[in-house]
């Protein structure tokens, strides 16, 4: 009897643990190309990659943050179907002023107490901010390394400040 | 006497002119909107509407959650760069963002939320169709939730995009 219930118990043990083990060892990967477009049949993988069969890919984003200067909003870097690089600024906000550029910046970030940019900080130019409210886009120059510049800052050139900055993060 | 006084003016206006320029202060008062459009053919494209990062440490999870809605009007949930841990029964969530839930890695209780479906798969890009009813005002965050033991697995905090 006693040997017929632990046989019982092991078994529901052994059951227990063989629904509970192969969902974590699977790993169902489905990766799905979505800049290819090939005639697959599967209807669900089919709707997945229809909705994003996208001729502009969105590559990196970030919120904009600058208390001295209330920044906010959204920097987004796009790249077009012919390869061209385009930030986009969205819900875009900030504090007029003289002088004022859009550039990319090689650290991770910049703090609001660092308002005032160091000068051996490496700094792109993409232009003179077109209005300081608004959705707004900058061409990024061809052969811009994104990996060493990882920020957008709203800068203002006469008095060397970041009036707001934006890390970008993978999209 | 007169003269002296008229150089004084002269030098105190060019004063004036040249920290006007400086320092512009009118700007402060003075807004320039401007409205471009999207770079490129977006408008035929889903738009983006809110996203947020992936993020779970005991089970590890990453990626981002981007909320789309589509030109015809319909609004869905795309996980892309994703990979959580796999494990049984595991479904995809919207809950409020002040959802003490989020913070801790197992549910108490009821959860508030808004089911999106059993995860379709640990690693790789994903979509869920939203309800149609769907407040995302209400409901700001995107949980991986293992139903059985009740795991938060991973969650991302929705932002405007």
């Amino acid at each position: 009897m006693v040997r017929m219930i632990k046989g019982g118990l092991a078994f529901t043990a052994l059951a227990g643990a063989l629904l509970l083990q192969p969902t974590l060892r699977a790993q169902d990967n489905m990766k799905q190309d979505s800049m290819k477009q090939d005639d697959m049949k599967h209807d669900k993988m089919q709707d997945d990659k229809m909705m994003h069969d996208v001729k502009a890919k969105t590559l990196e984003t970030g919120k904009f943050h600058g208390k001295v200067h209330a920044t906010s909003g959204r920097a987004t870097v796009y790249q077009e179907a012919d390869g061209k690089l385009v930030l986009r600024l969205t819900n875009f906000k900030t504090s007029n002023g003289p002088d004022v550029h859009v550039i990319l910046v090689a650290t991770t970030d910049a703090m609001d107490d660092a308002n005032f940019l160091k000068d051996n900080t490496d700094k792109l130019q993409l232009g003179k901010l077109k209005g300081n409210e608004g959705d707004q886009n900058y061409e990024i120059p061809a052969g811009t390394d994104l990996t060493k510049f990882r920020t957008v800052s709203i800068y203002c050139e006469r008095f060397n400040a970041n009036f707001g900055a934006a890390p970008l993060e993978k999209f | 006497m007169s003269r002296n006084r008229s150089i004084l003016v002269l030098i105190g206006v060019s004063v004036l002119v040249g920290a006007w320029w400086a320092f512009r202060p009118e700007k402060l008062f003075i807004n320039q909107k401007v409205n471009e459009a999207a770079p490129m053919a977006l408008s035929s494209e889903p738009e983006a509407l809110y996203t947020g990062k992936l993020e779970g440490k005991i089970h590890q999870t990453s990626g981002r959650a981007t909320v789309y809605k589509s030109t015809d009007g319909k609004e869905y949930l795309r996980l892309s760069d994703f990979t959580t841990s796999n494990g049984p029964d595991v479904h995809v969530l919207l809950l409020r963002a002040e959802d003490k839930a989020l913070g801790g890695e197992i549910v108490k209780g009821e959860l508030d939320g808004v089911e999106l479906g059993a995860l379709k798969g640990n690693q790789g890009d994903q979509n869920y169709d939203l309800p149609a009813s769907v407040d995302l005002n209400k409901y700001q965050a995107v949980a991986i939730y293992c139903e059985r033991f009740h795991a938060i697995f991973g969650v991302a905090r929705l932002e405007r995009f």
